[in-house]
């Protein structure tokens, strides 16, 4: 798995591309099963390191299917599970459905944008995919966990957070920070004793 | 191993059933994904590992789905064979080791367990299990609230079997429904049975399922393909019955999938299930390749010809692919943009062949139709609306989970008895059903019954049956934005109705809930509201405005307090209130304001600030219930902030310094050139006094009718001076009285004053005459001497006449009138008890007050209600008292109180009654006010104004016994309302100034703990009406008003 380092704009974009082979893999397990666009597509989008699907990827399956990239890409851009810009290092998905709602979910996606300086406007019409400069965090949200008992509710790297309040997200994300820290420092290190030898 | 007859199929059960009732004791734990939420992972994980070390005998862990009882997760189970499965709740991983030692001694943590199930139905076993019985000290399960109503057909085996065995669900007779269609039934009789049942589709339309498979059965394809797909992409937020049927008993799903293709003649089976669900996706892959195994799949299922086989799908975050033809597009991989129907699935579906949708929980019905009848399913629910639901019951209630009761069940019933009620200290407002296709039912229509018709019949839909309980915490105008917010995104953009209409109706409440959308804009909204209905392409368009077409239907009022008075109550549209406080105040005093004047040690202004909202600003710093601190920021750090207790050092200040005077003469010479109108306010009490403080500054004359001898209402009268010092309550009345108000004392409504009369001689009439009728407690004896009204001791007592107090007094009642009837009578030197027909916190009277009189010494019973008052010589000698035991919860949130039998009898020579009051209404009979039912006055809620144009009312007239503030504010209100009717224009904000202070927000919370005011001890109290509790000092003033966190600062406020 190769790593193509690209400046673009401020960023430091790190792009990343499913090797072709385990592409083939992913298309020979669902070729020609019901749904089976879908099915390929959330896997090798899983199967990406920053959970995207780059246009090369896209290009690449529809000649694989035979399907033009027109249709490939009507329906990535249709569903809100696909993503076509790579996500920060941590995806936290704050759940916006109803019952959630009534126990104040948007407070807290407020106050999630606010707490990592996140300067632009959120427009719940649209979808909300906002990766911070550091590429640390990216913010989305999602209609409904169906985790309706446990609200409001959020999802931070796969795994789901009950009972969310102001208090817990800030410990949460500051935990994140501190191992990022140490695994940085640990890299560090690493790189110097490397130099050193 | 593959199951090729019924035989084999029958010897698998028996092992099957043996696996769950095994000679091991059985532990299970709910590890779905509401569990693992909770932390159910981490106890199972810990079992797992502890279990073989430290127990000898085998013990059998198995993962189970949930059981329903969400608000008890984490829930495990222990089964001891011989006994009762028992149910523990709310298990955390330091609970293991506990229950590890329980367990070897084959005994039962009692302190942990929440219910017993000693018996189950699993309805495809030719017989009910008996389980075991024992465990005096615990519940059985269908006792608790909870459970006592559901029905467990549906998720009859979520929480006891492991969904990831086959065997188990074999066990249980699963696939013996598969066996018996396949021996015995023709495709046409499967079909005749589901007729019997009649099935209705569970995935929101409520579609006969027969018909359907019907269609199905006769449609033609042309490749001979025909599919069935089982529609599990739940998008409604707030819904999640079909993850937990999934992920609790997939089998259930396949079996009735199965059964029905054979009956329709599929093919092939496809499940499309959302991928946010990704433990319901891995548990029903699970299951698919475990049916293959054992036979239940594939080819030549069971030995017979039929050959079937069920593929997944995953969705991908399109809220539209639930609907049926945008499903199909996007397994044929398409965007999942909807069709038009005709032609509908059933002739061309998926890639053009006969298909047929059904909602997961439609399938699960499907096995226990066969085996069980048509009949027996016909015979739950009612005649039109068959079988069970599965809802889920979330949002502000007690117990939030998923409910499965007999369609025909009212509401209220899942509300109040199952759910418990309100979850908050506010009451249920709404309830929202559906989802985003939903409608808003307000609280007096949740008697309505829980079926298709009834449901549409009052502009809700029952949907696929998520339930979100609303509070008045919750803004209605918000939450049909939430919803629009919702579809306008999910539009797939294919029809313009629901793509460009919907944005366009989010404009519109978006300019609502900013405060800056106009009264036209409504019907503007409700125009493109029944537009997007009728016009668009699919159910997703066709449904969306239905939040907003009931909101505006049954919650109008919210929307014009938004757009006319740019206030919401609720306090969520964030433009539209200042602070918590000054929100949840009735008579939005400015508290941060006022606190902040005080802070900069202007105390001249800080009176004036209170005084021009609260005319009784000392008064009401004593009594009032402090509705501002329900909000109230700071509660969540060390307390809410005593913002009663400051208002009234501000004013006690001020009136021993003698600063009010000038600023009265001040009001007086401000007050508005006069217009020339007469009012006549009918009533001295709060409300009266608030409306007649505006109206004589708005430049009205006003006169004040009071039937009493002096002004002041329930504050003179009925509240105690040990609460109220009378020379507070009369220096303030004396305001409205320097203002210019007539006083006519002495003065009833009733024949020789009259509304009639009133009307020719005034321009408008306010009427507030409270609710002073004590409600009769309505059993014998009731007229014998000595059994007296508590309205009428506390208006004797404050007249300084006999009130006709014995010795032995018992008073029945629990509010704060009760308390403040018994405090009363004690300090007239009887013995005092006070019997309440429920428990201690269901009380009514404030906290605070129920302290006091367990201090001072009166004694409460509770639990007990008047059967009979016996008496001799027509003189009352003894009450005789009923037991009460609870019952189920009742509307107001609270157990009701049921007759337990036992009676006994209490000796005393007083019974005051003091149960609540009703309001007088003898004398708008022949007045032409309309009544509503229940004996209440139509008015409008915004002007206060009644069917007859200068009639006016409000206070507990018309909200019904109330507080103080509450009164107040409905005199302000109505100070407006006929402002504007008598002049045509509304100035009534000339009465308000605007105040200068620092924008100041503490960085961080100052002052510590709550300042609590010093009382009188009790030594010096109760032979006495003194005042008990004391004016604040001038030093926890001073860092009372420091705890402030100045919520009413908004950014970029710092810099004005």
């Amino acid at each position: 798995m190769e790593a193509k380092i690209e400046k673009k704009n401020k960023f430091e974009l790190i792009e990343f591309e499913v090797e072709q082979g385990e592409v083939d893999k992913v298309i020979a397990k669902y070729r020609n099963k019901p749904g089976e666009l879908l099915l390929i597509l959330e896997e090798v989008q899983k199967l990406n390191r920053y959970h995207y699907l780059p246009m090369n990827t896209i290009q690449y399956i529809g000649e694989k299917l035979n399907i033009h990239t027109a249709k490939i890409f009507s329906v990535v851009t249709f569903f809100s599970f696909f993503n076509l810009i790579p996500e920060g290092e941590h995806c936290i998905t704050i759940c916006r459905g109803t019952a959630c709602h009534t126990k104040r979910s948007r407070f807290l996606l407020e106050f999630l944008i606010d707490y990592l300086n996140i300067e632009e406007e959120i427009n719940e019409n649209e979808k909300i995919f906002i990766t911070t400069p550091d590429r640390m965090f990216t913010v989305r949200t999602i209609a409904c966990f169906g985790q309706c008992a446990l609200s409001p509710v959020m999802e931070l790297d796969g795994e789901i957070h009950a009972h969310m309040n102001t208090e817990k997200l800030k410990n949460l994300i500051e935990k994140i920070r501190k191992e990022e820290k140490e695994k940085k420092k640990k890299k560090k290190e690493m790189n110097s004793n490397d130099r050193k030898e | 191993m593959i199951v090729k007859n019924s035989k084999m199929l029958k010897s698998l059960q028996e092992v099957g059933f043996k696996k769950i009732f095994s000679e091991n004791v059985r532990v299970t734990v709910g590890v779905g994904t509401c569990g693992t939420g909770n932390g159910a992972d981490k106890v199972y994980e810990k079992l797992k590992k502890d279990i073989p070390t430290k127990i000898k005998a085998k013990v059998d862990l198995v993962p189970v789905g949930c059981f329903g009882c969400c608000f008890e997760e984490p829930i495990l189970s222990i089964h001891i064979p011989g006994n009762p499965i028992v149910l523990l709740n709310q298990v955390k991983y330091y609970n293991v080791d506990k229950i590890i030692d329980f367990v070897r001694h084959k005994e039962i943590p009692e302190d942990l367990a929440l219910c017993k199930i000693e018996e189950w139905d699993f309805l495809n076993l030719p017989e009910k299990i008996e389980i075991g019985k024992n465990y005096e000290n615990i519940k059985v399960w269908k006792e608790l609230p909870y459970f006592g109503r559901q029905e467990k057909i549906v998720l009859r085996h979520c929480g006891l079997i492991n969904p990831d065995d086959i065997e188990e669900y074999i066990g249980v007779g699963g696939y013996s429904a598969l066996d018996k269609v396949l021996n015995n039934f023709s495709p046409e009789q499967v079909i005749a049975e589901v007729e019997k049942a009649k099935l209705r589709g569970r995935g929101g339309a409520g579609f006969p399922t027969a018909l359907k498979w019907k269609f199905m059965r006769g449609a033609k394809s042309e490749d001979s393909h025909k599919y069935i797909i089982c529609n599990a992409d739940e998008g409604d937020p707030g819904a999640y019955m079909n993850r937990n049927e999934m992920e609790g008993d997939p089998h259930m799903v396949l079996e009735g999938m199965i059964i029905g293709a054979y009956a329709m003649g599929a093919t092939e089976g496809i499940i499309y299930c959302r991928a946010e669900y990704p433990l319901a996706v891995r548990r029903l892959r699970e299951a698919i390749l475990q049916a293959r195994e054992y036979g239940f799949l594939g080819k030549n299922i069971l030995g017979s010809k039929f050959s079937f086989d069920i593929d997944m799908v995953e969705g991908a975050g399109a809220f539209v692919c639930g609907e049926e033809t945008a499903l199909i597009a996007s397994i044929e991989n398409s965007a999942g943009r909807p069709r038009p129907r005709p032609p509908f699935p059933a002739n061309k579906g998926l890639w053009g062949q006969p298909t047929n949708i059904n909602n997961v929980e439609s399938w699960s019905n499907i096995p226990v139709i066969i085996n069980k009848g048509g009949e027996w399913f016909s015979s739950i629910g009612i005649p039109t609306c068959t079988g069970t639901k599965v809802f889920s019951l979330v949002g502000t209630v007690k117990n939030t989970g998923l409910v499965e009761i007999p369609l025909g069940t009212e509401l209220d019933k899942m509300i109040f008895n199952i759910g418990g009620g309100s979850s908050s200290v506010k009451d249920i407002k709404a309830v929202q059903l559906g989802g985003p296709s939903g409608g808003c039912i307000p609280k007096d229509l949740l008697s309505t019954p829980v079926d298709y018709e009834s449901l549409t019949g009052i502009g809700a839909i029952m949907g696929s049956g998520g339930v979100v309980v609303m509070d008045e915490f919750n803004c209605m105008c918000d939450i049909a934005r939430y919803f629009v917010t919702f579809t306008a995104s999910e539009s797939c953009g294919k029809c313009v109705p629901c793509r460009e209409g919907l944005p366009q109706a989010l404009k519109i409440l978006n300019s609502v809930c900013d405060g800056t959308a106009k009264l036209a804009d409504l019907d503007i909204l409700e125009e493109l509201s029944y537009m997007i209905k009728n016009c668009s392409l699919c159910a997703l368009g066709q449904t969306a405005p239905n939040p907003v077409l009931t909101t505006l239907k049954y919650f109008l009022n919210e929307y014009k307090e938004h757009i006319i008075e740019h206030r919401c109550s609720a306090g969520v549209c964030q433009k539209l209130f200042q602070s918590n406080c000054t929100n949840s105040c009735p008579l939005h005093i400015n508290i941060p304001g006022f606190i902040q004047l005080f802070k900069e040690d202007r105390l001249e202004e800080s009176f004036e600030c209170i005084l021009l909202d609260n005319c009784l600003p000392a008064s009401t710093g004593r009594i009032c219930r402090a509705h501002c601190n329900v909000k109230c920021r700071r509660t969540d750090i060390d307390g809410a902030v005593s913002t009663r207790e400051l208002h009234r050092y501000i004013a006690d200040t001020t009136y021993a310094k003698n600063k009010d005077e000038a600023i009265i003469k001040k009001l007086i010479i401000e007050k508005l050139p006069p217009t020339g109108k007469k009012v006549a306010i009918i009533g001295s009490g709060p409300a009266g006094l608030s409306a007649a403080f505006y109206l004589l500054r708005l430049g009205h004359k006003v006169d004040i009718y009071e039937k009493r001898a002096e002004a002041g209402g329930f504050l003179r009268y009925a509240i105690p001076p040990y609460r109220l010092p009378r020379d507070v309550l009369d220096r303030e009345i004396g305001f409205v009285e320097q203002l210019g108000a007539n006083f006519l004392f002495n003065s009833e409504i009733g024949d020789k004053i009259s509304i009639k009369s009133l009307k020719d001689e005034y321009d408008a009439i306010f009427i507030a005459i409270g609710a002073h009728l004590d409600l009769p407690l309505r059993c014998g004896g009731e007229d014998l001497e000595g059994v007296i009204s508590g309205i009428d001791v506390l208006e004797k007592i404050a007249k300084n006449e006999p009130a006709g107090i014995g010795r032995k007094v018992i008073v029945v009642g629990g509010g704060n009138s009760a308390i403040d009837a018994a405090r009363s009578a004690l300090r007239l030197g009887a013995q005092v008890t006070i019997a309440y027909r429920r428990h201690k916190w269901d009380m009514p009277a404030l906290i605070a007050e129920i302290e006091e009189a367990e201090q001072e010494g009166i004694n409460f019973m509770y639990m007990v209600s008047p059967e009979n008052i016996l008496g001799s010589n027509n003189h009352v000698k003894s009450i005789e008292l009923m037991k009460m035991k609870c019952g189920e919860c009742d509307w107001s949130g609270r157990l009701k109180s049921l007759p337990d039998g036992e009676t006994f009898k209490f000796p005393c020579d007083t019974v005051i009654k003091a149960i609540g009051e009703k309001v007088k209404m003898e004398f708008i009979k022949d007045s032409g006010i309309e009544i509503k039912q229940r004996d209440k006055i139509a008015i409008d809620p915004l002007s206060h104004q009644t069917n007859i144009p200068e009639v006016f009312a409000g206070g507990d007239f018309i909200i019904g016994p109330s507080t103080c503030a509450e009164a107040m504010g409905e005199g302000k209100n109505a100070a407006k309302g006929i402002n504007i009717f008598l002049t045509g224009k509304d100035n009534f904000n000339k009465l308000f100034k605007k105040f200068f202070y620092k924008a100041e927000v503490p960085e961080e919370p100052e002052s510590g703990n709550r300042n609590i005011p010093l009382e009188l001890p009790l030594e010096e109290r109760v032979q006495n009406f003194k005042e008990i509790v004391q004016t604040f000092s001038k030093g926890q003033a001073i860092t009372e008003a420091l705890r402030c966190l100045r919520c009413d600062v908004k950014k970029g406020d710092e810099k004005t």
